[in-house]
C-alpha cells in the first residue's frame, strides 16, 4: 500500500513537473504576445501616424519590452525543449543545439531596447529607433521560431 | 513478323527519344538578341534586390550582402542544393561569363555549358522579368567585389539529379508567358504586380505544390508547407490579409513588423532585408497589387504535433 502511495506521488509530481514546464512555454508566449502589443500597438501605430505621440505611453511601451527582455533570459530552460502550446508557433529546438548564439540574440534584444528607453525622446527618434527593435525581433524569429500553421 | 516488330519497337524508342531530347532541348539566349546599350546601375541594384539573389548567394553567417561567395545549403525534399558562388571572381564565380550567359543563366535556367538549372534558382518567376532589368543587375554585379571559393556539390537523389529531366519539368510548369501590364488597372498596379510575380517570386514560397514541385496555380498566393521543411507559409491573398491596409503590407515589407506588432520570421525575415532596400515607392505599389488579390483558400493545414 505504501509503495502504491509512494509511486502515486511520484507520478503525480512528475506530471507536475511537466505542467510547470508546460505553464513557462505559455508565459513566456504571453510575454512575445506582449512584445508584439506593446511594438505593434503603441509604438509602430505612432510611427505610421495612427495615434499621437505621448511620452508617456512610449516609455510605458518601451519599458514593458526592457522588463520582458530581462524575464525571457530564464524562460528557455533545457527541460521545456521540445514543449509546446497553440499551434501558430513553437520554438525551434536549435535554440538548445546553439545556447550560446540564442543567447546572443537575447542580450543584443536587451541592449536595444534599453538604449532606445534612453534615447527616445520625440516622433523623430521613435521613427529611427522602430525598425532597429523590430530587426531584433526578426532576427531571432528567423532562426529560433517555427510558424506551424 | 518478328522482324517487323522489332523495327517497329525501334522506331517507337527512337522517336520517343527524339521527342524526350526536343522537349528537353535547352532554350539560349544569343548575343545578338542582346543590343548595345548603357546599363543603369541604380536599377540593376533594385532588379538585385526585389530579386533577393543575396538571400541565397550572399556567403552566409556575415553581414555583407554583396559579398556573393554561395554555400548555403538549401534543403527540399529532393535534397540538398549548395548555392553557386556568383560574385564576379573569374575562376570561382561569374567574372568570366558575358552577358548573355548570364541572361540565359537568369531567365532560361540554362548553364553555359547548355546544362538545365534546378529550380530551387528561381529562374521560373525570373523568366517573366524585362530583359532589360536583368541586364542592369548583371552591370549591378559585376561592380561588386570578387569572392573566392566554391560551393560543395549538390547532393540530390536520383532521378531528379538528371539535369535533363529539367526540360521536362520546365515544360509542364514553366509559364512561357513574359509579363504583360494589365490595361485598365494604375501604373501604380502593374508596377507591384511586375515586381510580386516576376523578380519578387513571392509566389514561389506562397503557394502550395504538386508533387513533382510545381506551383498549383489555382491556389497561388494562398500559402502551403515550406518547401524548405518545417513549417507553415502563410496566405497572402485576402482571405488572410483581408484586414491589412495597403500601409500595413507597406511597412511590413520595409520593416518585418505586422499590424499587431509581431515580427516575421523564418525565410520571410531575409526577404524583408531585400524589400527594405526598395524605395517606398515600390513597396506601396507591391502592397496595392497584392490588396487586391482575390480570397483564395489554401491547402487544409496538418494539425502540429502534439507535444512530446
Ligand atoms: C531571443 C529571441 C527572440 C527575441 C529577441 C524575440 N522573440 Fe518573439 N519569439 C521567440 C521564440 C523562440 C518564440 C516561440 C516561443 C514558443 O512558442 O515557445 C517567439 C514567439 C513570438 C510570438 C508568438 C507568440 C504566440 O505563441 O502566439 C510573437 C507575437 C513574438 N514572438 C513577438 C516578438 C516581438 C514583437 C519581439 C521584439 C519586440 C520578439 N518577439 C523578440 C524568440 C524571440
Ligand atoms: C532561393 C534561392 C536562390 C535565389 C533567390 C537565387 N538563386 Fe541563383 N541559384 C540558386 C541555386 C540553388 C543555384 C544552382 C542551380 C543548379 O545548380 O542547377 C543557382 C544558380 C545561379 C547561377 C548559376 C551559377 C553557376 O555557377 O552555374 C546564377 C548566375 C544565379 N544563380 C544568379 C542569381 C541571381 C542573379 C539571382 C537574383 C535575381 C539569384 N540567382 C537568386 C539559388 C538561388
Ligand atoms: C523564401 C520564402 C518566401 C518568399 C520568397 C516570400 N515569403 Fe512572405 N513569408 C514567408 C514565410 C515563411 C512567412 C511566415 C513568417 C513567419 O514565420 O513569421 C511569410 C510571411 C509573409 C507575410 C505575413 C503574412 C502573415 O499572415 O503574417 C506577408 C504579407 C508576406 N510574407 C508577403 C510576401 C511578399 C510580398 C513576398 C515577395 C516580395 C514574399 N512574401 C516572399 C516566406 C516567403
Amino acid at each position: 500500500m505504501k509503495r502504491i502511495f509512494v509511486t502515486m506521488a511520484a507520478v503525480l509530481l512528475g506530471a507536475g513537473a511537466v505542467f510547470a514546464q508546460q505553464d513557462i512555454v505559455n508565459q513566456r508566449q504571453t510575454e512575445m504576445k506582449n512584445n508584439a502589443k506593446n511594438l505593434g500597438g503603441v509604438l509602430v501605430a505612432m510611427v505610421k501616424g495612427e495615434k499621437p505621440y505621448d511620452q508617456a505611453a512610449v516609455d510605458a511601451a518601451l519599458g514593458v519590452l526592457v522588463a520582458n527582455a530581462k524575464v525571457l533570459s530564464t524562460q528557455f530552460p533545457d527541460s521545456t525543449k521540445g514543449l509546446r502550446s497553440g499551434d501558430k508557433y513553437s520554438a525551434s529546438p536549435k535554440i538548445w543545439e546553439n545556447r550560446a548564439d540564442f543567447e546572443s540574440h537575447l542580450a543584443s534584444f536587451a541592449k536595444v531596447v534599453n538604449e532606445a528607453k534612453a534615447s527616445v525622446k520625440d516622433l523623430d527618434t521613435l521613427k529611427a529607433t522602430v525598425p532597429l527593435i523590430g530587426k531584433q525581433c526578426a532576427n531571432c524569429h528567423e532562426t529560433y521560431r517555427l510558424k506551424d500553421g | 513478323m518478328t522482324r517487323r516488330l522489332s523495327i517497329l519497337a525501334a522506331i517507337v524508342i527512337v522517336a520517343g527519344f527524339a521527342i524526350y531530347w526536343w522537349l528537353t532541348m535547352p532554350v539560349v539566349i544569343a548575343a545578338s538578341a542582346l543590343p548595345a546599350r548603357t546599363p543603369d546601375l541604380a536599377n540593376g541594384r533594385t532588379a538585385f534586390n526585389i530579386g533577393g539573389c543575396a538571400s541565397c548567394h550572399a556567403t552566409p553567417n556575415q553581414p555583407d550582402r554583396t559579398k556573393l561567395g554561395g554555400g548555403l545549403p538549401l534543403s527540399t525534399p529532393f535534397g540538398a542544393f549548395h548555392v553557386p558562388n556568383i560574385s564576379p571572381d573569374p575562376k570561382d564565380g561569374i567574372g568570366g561569363w558575358s552577358e548573355a550567359q548570364f541572361v540565359t543563366a537568369v531567365m532560361e535556367g540554362v548553364s553555359p555549358h547548355g546544362a538545365h538549372f534546378f529550380p530551387a534558382f528561381p529562374y521560373p518567376s525570373y523568366h517573366r522579368a524585362r530583359l532589360a532589368d536583368i541586364r542592369d543587375m548583371f552591370a549591378y554585379i559585376r561592380t561588386l567585389s570578387p569572392v573566392s571559393g566554391r560551393a560543395p556539390d549538390h547532393d540530390i537523389a536520383f532521378p531528379y539529379n538528371i539535369r535533363r529531366n529539367v526540360g521536362i519539368w520546365k515544360w509542364l510548369f514553366m509559364e512561357r508567358r513574359p509579363f504583360a501590364d494589365v490595361a485598365g488597372q494604375s501604373p501604380q498596379w502593374n508596377r507591384g504586380a511586375y515586381l510580386v510575380n516576376t523578380l519578387g517570386h513571392c509566389a514561389e514560397c506562397h503557394s502550395p505544390r504538386n508533387a513533382l514541385g510545381g506551383i498549383i496555380a489555382a491556389q497561388r498566393f494562398a500559402g502551403g508547407p515550406n518547401p524548405e521543411g518545417k513549417g507553415w507559409v502563410p496566405n497572402i491573398t485576402q482571405k488572410n490579409l483581408g484586414d491589412w491596409s495597403e500601409k500595413d503590407i507597406a511597412y511590413f515589407l520595409e520593416s518585418g513588423l505586422t499590424p499587431d506588432g509581431d515580427s516575421a520570421g523564418g525565410s520571410m525575415a531575409s526577404v524583408i532585408k531585400n524589400t527594405a532596400q526598395l524605395s517606398a515607392e515600390d513597396r506601396a505599389a507591391m502592397a496595392v497589387y497584392l490588396k487586391s488579390l482575390p480570397p483564395v483558400d489554401g491547402p487544409p493545414r496538418v494539425r502540429a504535433r502534439p507535444s512530446n
